[in-house]
């Protein structure tokens, strides 16, 4: 579902990612850990080009996305400004701080790019928006303005609305480090509850009993590269590298069971 | 108490036919001044480097220049260059242009005040420039301008008492002739800035209800 081969990026000197490739199939979960500058949120910002790369290619569903190849020579080639849009209207994407519109209702907040950018119905649209709420558990708070709601509830809200556009690809950024940690818990359930349903997601994350549970992958990130990925129950208990034991340490020291 | 208050007693009227020449000034000018402010915004945000170096250079000489220096160096300039135009529009011109460059300060501060965060997620939506810039910046960027682009009106409206200054008409105009004919400054000019006041406080008054409004959502 998504290919992203040798991916190189750099703020100013700094570069930041280092030639990454990552692929996720279709449904699976793949969560990226790893310590802080690893790379790891900016990598998933690429995906759907929010922020731009120097080198490599991401291809989501087969289709191109940011840059194609050009068949002649072989150089990257920019898409345009619509091809773009139009290609992110298939991933979805949750940030750390929400980042729903204020000026809108949550409901308004769901059905804007649908009924703007894919031309639904309004009635469709606020159907379709309702059953979303019901999913997440916010149906009473459709008239609500953002700013009357909890962390975990505007969280909640804006995974809603990435899911209005309907998503072949689910992103998430650290979407609890923001939250206090009794509203932890309903948006990880939110998300466990997407991927039980068979969304492809990729989720960037500090929760690693999340990890643990919710993962079909885990790639651990350090210093713009993967430095190992696999199955959660081997990264855990036996990870290959090192660094990865040495991150996790504190998790096992405290939760081994 | 009445008889030493006699000189405004009986002009007052007068006074709020000058009032509403400074309003009607005023009203003129502010149309222009919101219309340019909101382009020039735009420019300062959106434009080439060419344009916005203009830009600059226009932004430059407005602040550098007090509006009276302006005022009296056109009205004295425009008879010379041979362009036919009626005092009042002279000075509405210039007012427009001067306002305009600090009002469009006031748009791009709301809309570069804005989180880099609200592009991403319109952006990530799948919406496009033309499309997010009409339905979730420009409406958030409107809303944290209201309360300053108000006090740039009031401003606006005190600063047409400086066209009496090269002998246009509006209420301060119309004061000292008063205070000329009665010699009771003191009076006149009372009664002027009681009016001014009530013109520029009601104008206060709206933009705090509008500061509290655009608080909903924030």
């Amino acid at each position: 579902m998504l290919a992203m081969t040798g991916v190189v990026k750099s703020f100013g000197t700094n570069q930041v990612l280092r030639g990454v490739s990552l692929s996720v199939a279709a449904g699976e979960a793949v969560v990226v850990i790893g310590p802080s500058g690893s790379g790891k949120t900016t990598l998933l910002r690429c995906i759907n080009l929010l922020e731009d790369y120097e080198q490599g290619t991401v291809t989501v569903d087969g289709m191109p996305i940011g840059y194609r190849i050009d068949p002649r020579g072989g150089q990257r080639v920019r898409m345009s400004e619509r091809e773009i849009a139009a290609a992110r209207e298939m991933i979805g994407i949750v940030f750390q701080s929400y980042n729903l519109f204020p000026h809108m209702t949550v409901l308004q907040n769901i059905v804007a790019a649908p009924i703007r950018v894919k031309g639904v119905p309004r009635a469709k649209a606020e159907a379709r928006a309702r059953d979303l709420l019901a999913l997440v558990g916010l149906s009473d708070k459709a008239q609500e303005y953002p700013v009357r709601l909890s962390g975990g509830q505007q969280q909640r809200v804006a995974i809603a609305r990435a899911l209005a556009m309907d998503p072949k690809l689910m992103l998430f950024d650290e979407v609890t480090s923001a939250l206090d940690p009794e509203l932890v818990g309903e948006v990880l359930a939110a998300m466990q509850q997407l991927a039980r349903d068979g969304m492809t997601m990729v989720v960037v994350t500090h929760e690693m009993s999340f990890a643990r549970d919710v993962a079909d992958r885990i790639v651990f990130m350090e210093g713009g590269v993967i430095v190992e990925e696999g199955q959660p129950e081997q990264m855990f208990a036996a990870p290959k590298t090192e660094r990865v034991r040495q991150f996790l340490k504190r998790y096992n020291d405290r939760y081994r069971i | 108490m009445m008889k030493t208050f006699a000189p405004l007693l009986h002009s007052y009227w007068y006074l709020f036919r000058g009032a509403g020449m400074t309003l009607l000034m005023a009203a003129a000018s502010v149309v222009p001044a919101t219309l340019l402010g909101g382009a020039l915004a735009l420019v300062h945000v959106f434009g080439r480097r060419t344009a916005r170096s203009a830009l600059q250079v226009y932004l430059f000489v407005v602040r550098g220049i007090p509006l009276l220096v302006l005022l009296t160096f056109v009205y004295y300039l425009l008879p010379l260059t041979g362009i036919d135009l009626p005092p009042f529009w002279g000075v509405v011109v210039v007012m427009s242009l001067y306002y305009a460059a600090f009002m469009s300060e006031v748009f791009r501060a709301g809309i570069e005040s804005l989180p880099q965060a609200q592009w991403d997620a319109a952006r990530s939506l799948g919406m496009q420039r033309h499309l997010l810039l009409r339905i979730i910046i420009f409406p958030q960027a409107l809303r944290l301008a209201a309360p300053p682009f108000v006090s740039l009106c009031a401003n606006l409206v005190k600063a047409t008492s400086l066209v009496s200054i090269v002998g246009l008409w509006e209420l301060t105009m119309a004061s000292r002739e008063v205070v000329e004919r009665t010699l009771a400054p003191f009076q006149i000019f009372l009664g002027a800035a009681l009016i001014y006041f009530c013109i520029c406080y009601t104008m206060a008054l709206y933009g705090r209800f509008l500061e509290r409004r655009s608080l909903v959502g924030h």
